[in-house]
């Protein structure tokens, strides 16, 4: 990843004015399945060649929630989204999504079911520019009238993106990559969006802004899943999270109850 | 454009030129190359072929000479498609020619002695055995079989990333000759005619209706006066054919997925774009190329024979695409005019010149590997991204890109 450090005055900008239009309000979509589970992982096994990196994963996502899943570094985080979006298939285990077994799907069909993701690390493609990148959201939706729709949602929620549509994506700073990011898993239409690490490497003020836009995201009506090392922040927008450690899921409650626990406060939010 | 801007020496004309909408500056200089390239048997035969004596390079290169060169860019161009596009590294391009020419051997030959199968073939005898099989058909039924062949070699291979894949295709390569060489007694099937090889392939035509030619169209056109500028028109018409389908590729949602794989293939296909089907596609659509080009020379040279489709015409083709710059067209173009010119004549040339005019005694085109072999360290020394580099491919060489297995981390 070619990342530039911004020219300074970028940086101290104050985050971009809330806009004030904003999507049309969410609408309770019915097809999930009992209790508005959206997407129920159920004891996966997930490996990197001989390395058991999953050791039976089971978590869900309801309608309308933001889940978190927070933990130290090589807990498993990122693996269990990538066991998900179909970028490493798990050998044990189920994963259902609306109804439907996506266990053993590739990725592409995974996206194409409605799961979209910001990556860890971002992944843009550097070299194509800002709108490309948008496009690429977009890549496996034929409705092509909606695009236009879509990428004003984008930009409405990331107003930088608007004025640096034609700036390859490699030039940009660190917070303006990770609103690409979310942007192009915008740009899927997704019926679930999965962020990894959103706030990585990014200045405070960058971080908090990442956070209000997954609120925001989340309001419009699609659901997150989260994960992060910045527990203390994402159990702050969460509704739930689940709490990883080396492979197994050790804890999982309410986002105020993880906060206030005291395993978690030592552990993660570095408390006493 | 901003090379041009750099050399803003030419003053008002240049500037002028730099305010020409990016269409017609693309326009124009392609229009302009098409016409030389559409007048160059006239030009050549009034003119440039009375110079018997030019220094360096003693003549320009004929008529038939410039039927292979053009064959040899559709090829590159082709290759450039998996190479350049897709960053697919493809050692055994040589494969997709080969088939090329065979299936041209196979539907347009006598070499099937045992049937006599005759559709809509021009000029042909109806009392010759074989299959003969119109050649344009058989152009098209070569690219497509060449593209099925691609699927074949590309579904067990592209899961592997870079180098992997590059040995893999090396070894494709190198099994279609040793095929070819010993297919002549398949169970007791004559397939390939084994090392002699199948001549006399059927050319192109026009063939005639009941009051003879068509429009004057050439009936055949091996047996016309002007064969090798017939060869040389319907060449020129393939290679235009195949520059338009590689532009207009590049540009598609399919040219898109191609270079979004190319910078970091997980990224792509966590964007929903389906690898295999996508790389299969550039496999695909490459030896498409390979293929119409393989048959049309197998056409022109009237057989085919297994002595050609040897490794070093794999490294040759790919040395035309990463001379000329990886994706860019236009640079695929010019190198490989440039190379195939001098392996078919230009070396021999210099030899000839260098002896007439220097005590050195030497044989230049003995020495043609090597001597591209140093073309490519140099032009690796000093501009790594090819003759006209394209614009993101130059990037990418500059800033590197993403490149990491998505498959088999997990099984």
């Amino acid at each position: 990843m070619s990342e530039q450090t911004p020219p300074p005055e970028r940086a101290a900008e104050s985050p971009a004015p809330q806009p004030e239009t904003q999507a049309p309000p969410q609408q309770q979509r019915a097809n999930g399945g009992r209790d508005g589970v959206i997407l129920e992982v159920t004891d996966i096994h997930t490996y990197y060649g001989s390395i058991h990196a999953l050791k039976g994963i089971s978590l869900q996502v309801r309608e309308g929630e933001i889940v978190t899943l927070i933990g130290a570094n090589g807990a498993g985080k990122s693996t269990t989204l990538r066991s998900i979006n179909g970028l490493n298939n798990p050998r044990k285990g189920r994963i259902v999504f609306q109804g439907k077994d996506i266990t053993n799907d590739p990725a592409h069909s995974i996206v194409k079911m409605g799961i979209s993701q910001s990556p860890e690390g971002r992944r843009l493609f550097p070299h194509m520019s800002v709108l490309e990148n948008l496009e690429m959201g977009a890549f496996q939706r034929t409705d092509r009238q909606n695009f236009k729709e879509d990428l004003d949602r984008v930009y409405a929620l990331f107003p930088r993106l608007a004025e640096r549509k034609t700036q390859r994506a490699g030039t940009l700073s660190g917070g303006e990559q990770q609103m690409v990011a979310m942007g192009r898993a915008l740009m899927a239409r997704p019926k679930l969006v999965m962020l990894d690490e959103p706030s990585m490497g990014l200045a405070p003020i960058f971080v908090e802004r990442i956070f209000e836009i997954v609120k925001e995201i989340n309001q419009q009506g699609t659901p997150i899943l989260l994960v992060e090392q910045n527990a203390m922040m994402a159990l702050d927008v969460a509704h739930r999270g689940y709490v990883m450690e080396t492979g197994h899921i050790a804890l999982t409650d309410d986002a105020k109850a993880l906060a206030k626990n005291e395993q978690v406060q030592k552990a993660y939010l570095g408390m006493d | 454009m901003e090379r041009v801007k750099g050399r803003s020496g030419m003053g008002a004309a240049g500037r002028g030129w730099n305010q020409l909408p990016e269409r017609a500056r693309t326009l124009i200089p392609a229009t302009i190359l098409i016409l030389l390239a559409v007048l160059y048997p006239w030009y050549h035969e009034n003119w440039l072929a009375e110079f018997t004596n030019v220094p360096v390079i003693i003549n320009f290169p004929s008529v038939s000479t410039a039927v292979i060169v053009i064959v040899f860019v559709i090829m590159a161009v082709g290759l450039n498609i998996v190479v350049g596009y897709a960053g697919l590294l493809d050692l055994g391009y040589v494969a997709f020619y080969a088939v090329g020419a065979y299936t041209a051997g196979w539907l347009a030959s006598g070499h099937f002695q045992q049937v006599s199968f005759h559709f809509g073939s021009a000029g042909i005898s109806r009392d010759l055995n074989g299959i003969h099989v119109n050649v344009w058909i058989v152009l098209l039924a070569a690219g497509l079989l060449t593209a099925l062949a691609g699927i074949i070699i590309g579904l067990p291979t592209l899961r592997l990333r870079g180098d992997y894949l590059a040995i893999v295709t090396l070894g494709f390569g190198e099994i279609v000759p040793v095929f070819v060489r010993n297919g002549d007694n398949l169970g007791g099937f004559n397939l390939t005619a084994g090392t002699f090889g199948i001549n006399p392939i059927d050319s192109p035509g026009f063939g005639e209706g009941l009051n003879g030619a068509w429009g004057g169209l050439p009936v055949n056109f091996q047996q016309s006066f002007i064969r090798e500028k017939l060869f040389f028109y319907a060449a020129l018409a393939l290679l235009l054919i195949t520059l338009f389908c590689s532009v207009r590729l590049r540009e598609s949602r399919l040219g898109r997925a191609w270079i979004a794989i190319r910078e970091d293939e997980t990224a792509a296909a966590a964007m929903g774009i389906p690898l295999m089907r996508t790389k299969t596609w550039a496999y695909a659509l490459g030896a498409f190329f390979g293929g119409i080009a393989g048959a049309y020379y197998a056409s022109f040279k009237s057989g085919a024979f297994p002595s050609e489709f040897y490794f070093n015409i794999s490294v040759f083709l790919l040395c035309m695409v990463v001379l000329g710059g990886m994706g860019s067209v236009w640079g695929v173009v010019t190198a490989g005019s440039i190379l195939a010119w001098l392996n078919v004549e230009g070396l021999a040339n210099i030899g000839t010149y260098l002896k007439r005019q220097t005590p050195l005694d030497f044989e230049v085109a003995k020495y043609q590997f090597g001597i591209y072999g140093v073309i490519i360290v140099l032009m690796m020394l000093f501009r790594p991204t090819g003759l006209i580099p394209e614009r993101r491919r130059k990037l990418e060489m500059e800033e590197g890109v993403q490149d990491e297995s998505v498959y088999g981390a997990s099984r």
